[in-house]
């Protein structure tokens, strides 16, 4: 799993070539100001505490980007330069000649337009750039204008149960990923072996001996908690293992220092996991019970997935606001609170009665889900042959009463 | 489905095991039914303790039906059934051995984990179910695929397994749905020899099936159900004598006309010299010994009992008649 984590970024950097921009300025000197601007800001972006950059981190922005200057701004140059891109001997060029800038509009030329960073980037660098050089033209010092132009940083502390916690919004965020991420593997992988269980059990019809020993109710229990329990050890493998090679990157990450993790949230992800967990697993039973074959059992799958992707989608909205009445009870809806309630107290721990609330419901979901799920299986195993309609299922429910 | 009315069996109660000793499963007027297809139709049987007791009928009778309410399985919508003299619960599970007719076992397991899982699912150490797996495989033949996995082994294999699955907690009460289909003539009387053995230690046995004459040589009392009803119950020997409409064959030389005398032969087939008769009901075989000896030299005279399969036809036709 950490493997998947780490890849994409490792790849998306990997292959990278260096990019081998021309500036085009009208005087030399100014070329040279914009390049060493350039180069100095791609230093600091890296710098930064964004996670996206952190594999960027370890390669130089000299070996990302060449400039080179051109004061030559005719028509003709440019004609040239376009034709130096579209045979590869350069990436792109920057026309930033006195009359663009006069205009307000510099063009960026390349064969791959730029992305939204680099567009950000380039537009944050060429304003601090041109504000630098009003500023010097109108007499101020290079050091005055760079107190002048100094970012401010902004540090958010959250008071979290009367306390200032440091964690930067970026923490929670991980915390938040973490959760979906592991609920989504685990559901997806280990819920679906606890669906294949009961099917085996259909199919092989060794139920009916175990029915004649145990009751269905038990039976479903046991198969949740074992299966469940094969999945949770395996998935404390994984993390273990994952930690073990993760850890010593992870910390030598500046960034992650700021990531504290209270011991309440830690609480909380145990315990909104675990329920989550064997919430989507016994739905994955519960389709099991109501279906004869895998092939069946995967076409509704869907029942499971929807819940799991929606709260995903939920999540942008509830982040905007944890307190808001909707997202409240939002979260307070069993199959989203593993994912919505858990975001909600990382974000902005709610009182602790929605919580308690919250945990409540998705154990009596679970339990009266199981109960389901065991009378369906007991009357559906004895009479099987095909997937149960839903008329027919009320009425197995009916006959399992006792 | 023409279910004509008919009350068949008038003198159940006189058929009912003589000795009286209490019943280890009574079922009273116990009725299932799935939507609109009644599987078992006010049914009340009397499982004596000890035996061989056959539950038979065709396909479709509701044998699997009744079995599955006796264990537990499934609720009769209707009736009473109490196992050792109480009402049917939970806490009698681990005194039934089940052996449904569709058998199963979980396919990747290993043959000996999984006889020790069925015998702790019913109650028993880890350590008394291995000892005991191990002595009935040695009984069945099967020691050396101990380790292998049950996909492994043959159906006829699986089943024998499952047998053992079945009786390896040594329960009082032992029902077995069909337990010689599938399995081949030499496995069939392996199965049939530990069936004997376990009534012998005076185990209660139920046993279903559709092949009348397997119940005939086995079962002490059956139960005959056809459409989910009683067609015939009782101790074995009383049934044949009570519904049995004898046959006689007789290899004689000389007169015939003791054939002639109604009050005795209902219907008869000449062949000359060899004669199969029927005897009209409640006529003394003895009696027409006597009379065919007066007239006739005979060299053979036989009295065929009746089989259980020709009883059940000819209830089963009058039933549905």
């Amino acid at each position: 799993m950490t493997v998947l984590m780490v890849l994409p970024a490792k790849l998306a950097t990997m292959g990278a070539k260096a990019e081998h921009d021309v500036i085009v300025t009208s005087t030399p000197e100014f070329g040279e100001q914009v390049r060493q601007q350039l180069n100095s800001s791609l230093a600091k972006d890296s710098d930064d505490d964004e996670p996206g950059s952190d594999s960027n981190a370890k390669t130089k922005p000299e070996d990302q980007y060449i400039f080179d200057i051109d004061a030559n701004p005719t028509e003709a140059e440019r004609t040239a330069l376009r034709d130096k891109v579209n045979s590869r001997a350069i990436d792109g060029f920057l026309w930033l000649t006195d009359d663009a800038i006069a205009a307000h509009r510099v063009t960026w030329a390349g064969r791959e337009t730029a992305s939204f960073r680099e567009r950000t980037w380039l537009s944050d660098s060429l304003n601090r750039i041109l504000l630098e050089r009003q500023l010097s033209r109108s007499g101020l010092t290079s050091a005055q204008s760079d107190q002048l132009l100094q970012t401010v940083r902004v540090d958010s502390i959250r008071i979290e149960r009367g306390k200032e916690s440091k964690g930067n919004g970026t923490a929670r965020v991980i915390e938040i990923v973490v959760m979906v991420m592991l609920i989504y593997v685990a559901v997806l992988l280990y819920g679906i072996s606890v669906m294949r269980s009961v099917l085996e059990e259909k199919t092989s019809r060794i139920m009916e001996v175990l029915l004649s020993s145990a009751t269905s109710t038990e039976l479903m229990t046991g198969k949740l908690f074992g299966v469940g329990a094969v999945g949770l050890t395996q998935i404390l493998v994984w993390v273990i293992i994952g930690g073990v090679f993760a850890l010593p990157a992870l910390a030598a990450q500046a960034s992650f220092g700021d990531l504290q993790i209270s011991p309440f949230a830690l609480i909380a992800f145990a315990v909104f996991f675990f329920l989550g967990y064997l919430l989507y697993s016994t739905m994955y039973a519960a389709i099991g019970a109501i279906t004869t074959t895998e092939q069946e059992g995967q076409q509704l799958q869907f029942l499971v997935v929807i819940p799991l992707v929606l709260s995903v989608f939920m999540l942008a909205p509830v982040s905007r606001a944890p307190d808001a009445p909707a997202m409240l009870w939002m979260s307070m809806i069993p199959f989203f609170a593993p994912i919505l309630m858990y975001a909600r107290i990382v974000l902005q721990t709610p009182p602790l009665w929605q919580i308690a609330l919250s945990i409540v419901l998705m154990i009596a979901t679970e339990w009266g889900l199981l109960i389901l799920c065991a009378r369906i299986y007991r009357v559906g195993v004895l009479i099987y042959g095909k997937r149960a309609t839903l008329p027919e299922i009320l009425k197995w429910l009916k006959y399992a009463k006792a | 489905m023409s279910t004509t009315q008919t009350p068949v069996a008038p003198a159940q109660n006189a058929l009912v095991d003589p000795k009286n000793t209490a019943p280890v499963v009574e079922l009273n007027n116990v009725r299932k039914s799935y939507d609109e297809f009644v599987a078992v139709d006010n049914l009340s049987l009397r499982i004596p303790a000890g035996g061989i007791y056959g539950l038979l009928g065709p396909n479709g009778a509701g044998k699997t039906s009744t079995i599955r309410m006796i264990i537990g399985i499934t609720v009769p919508d209707s009736g009473t059934i109490s196992v050792f003299g109480q009402p049917l619960s939970r806490s009698h599970m681990d005194q039934f051995g089940y052996l449904p007719e569709e058998r199963g076992l979980y396919k990747k397991m290993k043959v000996l984990e999984h006889l020790v899982f069925l015998g702790q699912l019913k109650g028993l150490t880890g350590a008394e179910a291995t000892t005991r797996a191990r002595n009935w495989c040695e009984r069945f033949e099967l020691t050396s695929w101990l380790a292998k996995k049950v996909e492994e082994l043959s159906k006829g294999m699986q089943q024998k397994i499952q047998f053992i699955g079945a009786v390896l907690h040594d329960p009082k009460l032992i029902i077995m749905d069909e337990p010689f289909s599938g399995l081949d003539p030499a496995n069939a009387i392996g199965l049939k020899d530990a069936l004997l053995d376990l009534a012998k230690d005076g185990k209660t046995i139920l046993f279903s099936t559709h092949r009348m004459d397997q119940a005939e040589r086995l079962c002490h009392s059956i139960c005959l159900i056809n459409h989910g009803r009683a067609v015939l119950q009782g101790d074995l020997a009383q049934i044949k004598a009570k519904y049995g409409h004898c046959n006689v064959q007789i290899k004689y030389n000389g007169d015939a006309r003791f054939l002639k005398e109604s009050r005795l032969v209902q219907s008869f087939n000449d062949y000359g010299n060899y004669v199969e008769v029927r005897l009209a009901p409640g006529a003394d075989p003895q009696e027409l010994l006597q009379l065919a000896a007066s007239c006739a030299r005979l060299s053979k005279f036989e009295l065929m009992e009746p089989s259980l399969e020709e009883i059940f036809l000819e209830m089963v036709g009058k039933s549905s008649a």
